[in-house]
């Protein structure tokens, strides 16, 4: 549960944090147009995407799954054909 | 009878692949490959390939045969392979200025040296065979530019190991099929949004997508510039462009093709599928693709691939019997899309289905519990995996990426621990659709194909049916998406073949474009 003094972030706060993670990692988005509806993309839209994903990051935060009994597994349909094997 | 290998994982293999693994463990500096005791069963299956009813008379153009029948013509020497690349590179050059399949070709020279060349003597299932590999598979006498500005003028030094086993096997090469740019939507001039592959029913026809992202593939197998082809699923493109343009598909369980000299959209839920013109087509395919690959660890220790071709033949009995008995389940609202013929058309589908021998219709099926939280955003996606690979171009300059580029971004924005999470969701999805869905029944009709691609289980798809197109008014194929627990691809062959066997969907062909 989070706290009261946490309020969600603004579009504005995501945008900043967006482009510094970019920036941090030697991406640069400034060369795509601000907003230009018609090119194939511009910063607007993948801004707005960005913020999506990370608001995405809530969801799968609350999203409550036993650790014990799911583990992480990439690749998980041969996984399970072998572990069912050992259960016969 | 056997029964097929989605119930009976065998427990002989299983202790197999853990004493190579004890050994290999105990004693060698590096895993040495297993025997490959799958060789000659594969070569053993393949000979099943049944004789094709029809005489070289009966067909009206070379490029009209499948793979069955193209082996059995040149079993009975009555067409040669030159005769074959010949018929197939004619009809692209007439046509592909319409259909806009291909991104790169070999000359006509180069395939017909190809076709000469012996392989020592081993067995050449496929030769003169003419396949289509979407442009994503790593060639060595053609670039790989994965419909994208990204991969602009990549040759590479090495066949991907799923095209290095068609050319083993005889296999033509007969060009690089277009694609969505990196595996996303249908095919595009690079860098734009303009689209180029046509979808084979409506040539003249732009607006009517070939589906994505394995376009080209599609239309050159739907329009006989190919027998078969290749593309890949990770969300989607195998079974979308396979219904698009009427073709029968499977996306196998994930890691029974090779993924080596593929370029990666997603490491966990990329898949190889081939794309065919019937059911026993793609299981010839699958059967040669379907081995253990060294460079591709997610190929190894899995049980050894079982009879499609057999699987894929029709069985002879009352009312065209599925091979094994099989309960058939419907997703919720499947029966029922915001399309009346398609409605009526899977109405017809399903009593059809349920007047098949050896088939029991169980109708809609419960969801399994969590169903939407797990399937959805973003527990239910791959949203941080393209980004490790793509690092480089990013940093170069992102407008590479066109409108793609947020998918590629995304991993950038992604947490470990929801990266985690979206693992551990995986499994928690697949032991739900083990437990609580494939409990209800054995194969199940479905619209999308998300949850089964995440989880790595097949869908096949094939048409049942021809709807018209309201924008162009042509006749366009209608499918469906059949999905099966892991290593159920004979199920699903099985169940197509009886299909195939008493409808001819399969079996018709777009008119060539005018022009």
């Amino acid at each position: 549960m989070r706290g009261n003094a946490i309020h969600p972030p603004s579009d504005e706060e995501l945008n900043v944090y967006i482009r510094t993670r970019y920036q941090l990692l030697g991406v640069d988005i400034s060369v795509l147009p601000e907003s230009d509806p018609d090119a194939p993309m511009d910063q607007e839209r993948l801004l707005e995407n960005g913020r999506s994903i990370l608001r995405q990051e809530v969801v799968a935060a609350d999203f409550d799954i036993d650790p014990q009994f799911n583990l992480p597994v990439p690749h998980p349909a041969p996984f399970v054909a072998w572990t069912e094997e050992v259960e016969q | 009878m056997r029964p097929p290998q989605d119930t009976v994982i065998s427990r002989r293999w299983f202790l197999e692949r853990m004493a190579w693994i004890t050994t290999a463990a105990a004693g060698a500096d590096a895993l040495v490959p297993r025997p490959l005791l799958g060789a000659d069963r594969t070569r053993e299956y393949l000979r099943e390939i049944p004789a094709s009813n029809n005489t070289l008379q009966q067909v009206s153009e070379l490029t009209e045969l499948t793979i069955s029948e193209t082996v059995d013509f040149l079993r009975r020497g009555v067409v040669s392979p030159e005769d074959l690349v010949r018929a197939h590179v004619d009809r692209i050059d007439r046509y592909d200025q319409f259909y806009r399949a291909y991104a790169d070709r070999p000359s006509l020279d180069a395939l017909l040296a190809s076709n000469r060349s012996e392989q020592d003597g081993s067995y050449q299932p496929l030769k003169g065979v003419c396949l289509a590999p979407k442009d994503n598979f790593y060639t060595t006498d053609m670039l790989t530019e994965g419909g994208s500005l990204v991969f602009e003028g990549f040759q590479p030094h090495y066949d991907a190991t799923a095209v290095a086993s068609m050319r083993s096997a005889g296999g033509l090469i007969v060009g690089k099929a277009q694609m969505g740019n990196l595996a996303g939507g249908r095919a595009q001039v690079y860098g734009t949004t303009i689209p180029t592959t046509r979808n084979a029913w409506t040539p003249n026809h732009v607006n009517y997508s070939p589906g994505g992202s394995s376009s080209g593939t599609g239309t050159a197998v739907a329009a006989r510039m190919a027998v078969a082809g290749l593309g890949t699923q990770t969300g989607g493109s195998v079974v979308g462009p396979g219904n698009a343009q009427g073709l029968t598909c499977i996306k196998p369980t994930f890691g029974r093709i090779s993924l080596h000299g593929v370029i990666p959209l997603s490491y966990t839920r990329d898949h190889v599928g081939p794309m065919a013109r019937n059911v026993m087509d793609a299981a010839i395919l699958l059967q040669i693709l379907a081995h253990p690959d060294p460079n591709d660890p997610r190929t190894r220790g899995l049980p050894p691939a079982p009879n499609y071709v057999g699987s894929a033949a029709p069985t002879l009995g009352l009312n065209t019997p599925v091979r094994w008995p099989t309960r058939v389940g419907v997703f919720p609202g499947w029966t029922d899309p915001n399309n009346e013929a398609v409605a009526r058309m899977r109405g017809d589908f399903l009593r059809e289905l349920e007047s098949m021998g050896n088939v029991q219709l169980v109708g809609e099926i419960t969801l399994p519990e969590q169903w939407e939280e797990l399937t959805s955003q973003p527990l239910g996606g791959s949203h941080g995996d393209p980004t490790a690979f793509f690092i480089e171009p990013l940093r170069r300059d992102v407008r590479l990426f066109g409108d793609r580029l947020p998918r590629f971004l995304n991993g950038m924005l992604q947490s470990a621990d929801t990266y985690v999470k979206v693992q551990q969701a995986r499994m928690l999805l697949l032991r739900s659709i083990q437990t609580q869905l494939f409990n209800q029944c054995d194969v199940v009709l479905t619209e999308g194909s998300g949850a089964f691609d995440g989880t790595g289980m097949p869908v096949l798809c094939m048409p049942i049916g021809f709807d018209t197109d309201p924008s162009s008014g042509m006749s366009v194929p209608r499918g469906v998406n059949l999905a099966a627990p892991p290593f159920g691809e004979e199920r699903l062959f099985a169940v197509a073949a009886a299909w195939q066997a008493r409808t001819d969907y399969h079996t018709v062909r777009p008119e060539d474009p005018v022009g």
